[in-house]
């Protein structure tokens, strides 16, 4: 029996580019061997039917081991970067042979990348036990020298820029842990050997640590000896498509490419809570509590980031006040105002702020990496801002340092005195003054939300999360009445109430119950007496989907308005224009700023619009 | 068995990205277009990852020779699988 590969189909070009689009935001350094391969499947499709973009360049790979599934891993995390390189594999095991001749395949392919892609098995000299130091020290510098004098042959014939593999230290130590102590041991020497060879290497020479690679993946899962057994595979396999993505990230980095501003969510991004809600002694960050400490551990790796000169922003929804208010008042936080080159706290959408933003700056779109613990957030930027990185957080805010430090978004090529200032320049450069953000598709991407909600008046199984929310929600609450368990259960049985909740459901999970209304019969009118809801799902669409569900309710009553109250708080300015801009008219306004509204329901009223599927009846 | 052949198939229709491919205990390496040294290896991944196994050096080698198919591979699967 013969199986038959089917044949490929062409796709049309709309298919294509969501297709480009979902490769790239799929070339995570996390994916699985087999998943990598996937992609290099899809790419090559993609190619044949006719896909070519992004900036054009050459790289030769020379290798002791097997390159081809490197190769085509380099291929697909470049194409992440926008780069279409086009890659010449030395054949295998000819890494000295191809650069010493000058007639060899390496030259008359004329690279501008030359990747020597060597691992510990490549070292020339190696101590034998017993050694003398004088012995070790002139292996050590014979094997220096030829590494040397290769970049140098290299950069003479080709005028190349060359990534140079350090070697990987195997996990076996013969001499245990009295290993460091000897010259002559193999873990001391190759130590020795890494130094040498970062010390000597010239700017146009980047040294890949491909043995700080193999120590963070685990050294005997690193070097699985069967696949290079089998197959001369220089890693295992399934941290093949780490060690690619690190590759990339070296050759994007010197064709520009590195990211260079780092975009910061505040709430539960950069302490835990809700600024806007918890109030500033509600946040969790500092010390005293287990994830107040990991908040603390990811600033300081931000602080650090940008003190060698990669620039830190801010992109929140929040008031303005409220959101700097931790960095003016908190000791604990570790990024101070002074920290931030480009502060966005605003109520619109964060794939225009991140526009924004980067204008400010003066920065291309595609240099922001955005940090989001927000699935949700996340999407709508991957969406509508696709040059922009947004990594894919973990729910554990202990596990955030890692995630970003993976990622190698912000790999340099080298480092002066200026990156050291650029900090300083670019917020003394940034401007505040409101740019017409252009938005992009907001309705495209809350129909792909894939929202469903039930809607319904408060029961037993709604009663103890409304009350919860009655007695907490500042931001998106336009009375503040704090109403106790005891008046909601009297609301419930009067029928001149009416009571109704949403519970919000979308592709990225269930948020629960997320808004709640409280409303009273008042002459030939239906009185909201409470209206909150969670920030978290501001501009979603709840907001219409709740007012047609009162508004309805009043037609069903017979009432011919529906009426509404604004008191204003010290944290509700949110909602100041909320009911304007459900179609109310304004009725009055009182000394204090609390403001009456009305919306006349009759035949002429029309149910507003929104993306949300409601899903009972 | 079946249910194990099913899985079986379903990783290699993943790993030579082709939803037609059909696999019966009697189906060999040899049968299937493509499944050279390399597609070989790819599978191996795939397997190790998918059923949380580990085959050693000399089971990866034999897995594609003359007198082995997947009804051998899916026994040698239950058998790590416990």
């Amino acid at each position: 029996m013969t199986v038959k590969s089917k044949a490929t189909s062409v796709p049309d070009q709309a298919e294509l580019n969501a297709d480009v689009a979902d490769i790239r935001q799929s070339l995570s350094p996390y994916l699985s061997y087999s998943d990598a391969t996937a992609i290099v499947r899809r790419l090559k499709k993609l190619r044949k039917a006719g896909f070519k973009s992004g900036v054009r360049t050459k790289l030769s790979i020379l290798s002791n081991t097997t390159s081809s599934q490197l190769a085509s891993l380099i291929d697909a995390y470049l194409f992440a970067y926008n780069i279409d390189v086009e890659i010449e594999e030395a054949p295998y095991g000819l890494l000295r042979q191809q650069v010493l001749d000058p007639s060899s395949e390496l030259y008359s392919a004329a690279p501008d990348f030359v990747f020597l892609a060597s691992s510990y098995r490549d070292l020339l000299k190696t101590p034998l036990a017993g050694d003398d130091k004088e012995t070790v020290d002139a292996a050590l510098e014979e094997t220096v020298s030829e590494w040397e004098s290769f970049w140098t042959l290299l950069h003479d014939r080709l005028g190349c820029q060359i990534i140079q593999n350090n070697f990987d230290t195997p996990p076996w130590r013969a001499y245990g842990n009295l290993e460091p102590r000897f010259a002559g041991a193999l873990g001391n020497y190759i130590s020795r050997v890494n130094q040498a060879l970062c010390e000597r290497a010239p700017a146009w020479v980047s040294v890949y640590d491909l043995d700080g690679l193999a120590a963070n993946v685990g050294r005997w899962n690193w070097s699985d000896q069967r696949f290079f057994n089998l197959a001369k595979m220089p890693c295992g396999p399934e941290y093949m498509p780490r060690y690619a993505h690190g590759i990339a990230a070296q050759i994007a980095a010197r064709l520009g490419r590195s990211h260079k501003c780092l975009v910061l969510d505040l709430d539960n991004t950069l302490w835990g809570g809700v600024v806007g809600d918890d109030g500033l002694a509600g946040i969790n960050i500092g010390q005293g509590d287990a994830e107040g400490e990991a908040f603390v551990a990811f600033q300081s790796y931000a602080k650090s980031l940008a003190e060698r000169g990669i620039i830190l922003a801010v992109c929140s929804k929040n008031e303005d006040a409220n959101a700097r208010e931790p960095f003016e008042k908190r000791s604990e936080m570790v990024l101070k105002l002074d920290d931030i080159s480009s502060f966005v706290a605003n109520w619109e959408d964060k794939a225009g702020n991140l526009r924004r933003i980067a204008k400010e700056l003066n920065i291309g779109l595609d240099s922001l990496v955005f940090v989001d613990d927000n699935p949700a957030e996340r999407a709508l930027v991957r969406q509508l801002a696709p040059e922009v990185a947004v990594p894919e957080m973990p729910v554990d805010p202990a596990d955030y340092v890692r995630v970003l430090a993976e990622h190698c978004y912000f790999e340099p090529v080298s480092i002066n005195s200026e990156d050291f200032k650029r900090t300083e320049y670019y917020r003394a450069n940034a401007k505040r003054d409101q740019l017409a953000s252009s938005a992009g598709d907001i309705d495209g991407f809350l129909k792909s939300l894939d929202m469903r909600a039930w809607v319904g008046p408060i029961g037993e199984l709604e009663q103890e999360r409304s009350v919860q929310l009655i007695g907490k929600s500042n931001q998106f609450n336009l009375t503040t009445i704090r109403h106790a368990a005891g008046d909601v259960d009297s609301m419930r049985a009067d029928p001149n109430w009416f009571t109704c909740v949403i519970k919000l459901a979308d592709r990225f999970g269930d948020n629960g119950l997320i808004t709640v209304l409280l409303a009273k019969e008042d002459g030939d009118a239906l009185d909201i007496d409470t209206w909150l809801m969670s920030c978290r799902v501001l501009k979603r669409g709840v907001e219409n989907l709740m007012l047609n569900s009162v508004a309805e309710e009043a037609q069903k009553r017979g009432l011919k308005r529906v009426t509404g109250t604004y008191i204003p708080t010290a944290k509700n300015v949110l909602v100041k224009d909320h009911y304007a801009s459900l179609g109310f008219e304004q009725v009055n306004e009182a000394e204090n700023g609390t403001t009456h509204w009305s919306l006349s329901v009759d035949s002429d009223w029309a149910p507003l619009i929104h993306h949300i599927i409601k899903e009972n009846t | 068995m079946t249910e194990l052949i099913s899985e079986i198939t379903e990783i290699v229709r993943d790993v030579f990205g082709d939803d037609e491919i059909v696999l019966t205990e009697s189906t060999t390496a040899a049968d299937v277009d493509g499944w050279d040294s390399l597609m070989h290896l790819n599978l191996v991944i795939a397997f190790e990852g998918e059923f949380g196994v580990k085959f050693t050096t000399s089971e990866i080698s034999t897995m594609k020779e003359e007198g082995q198919n997947i009804g051998t591979l899916a026994a040698l699967i239950a058998s790590k699988k416990g």
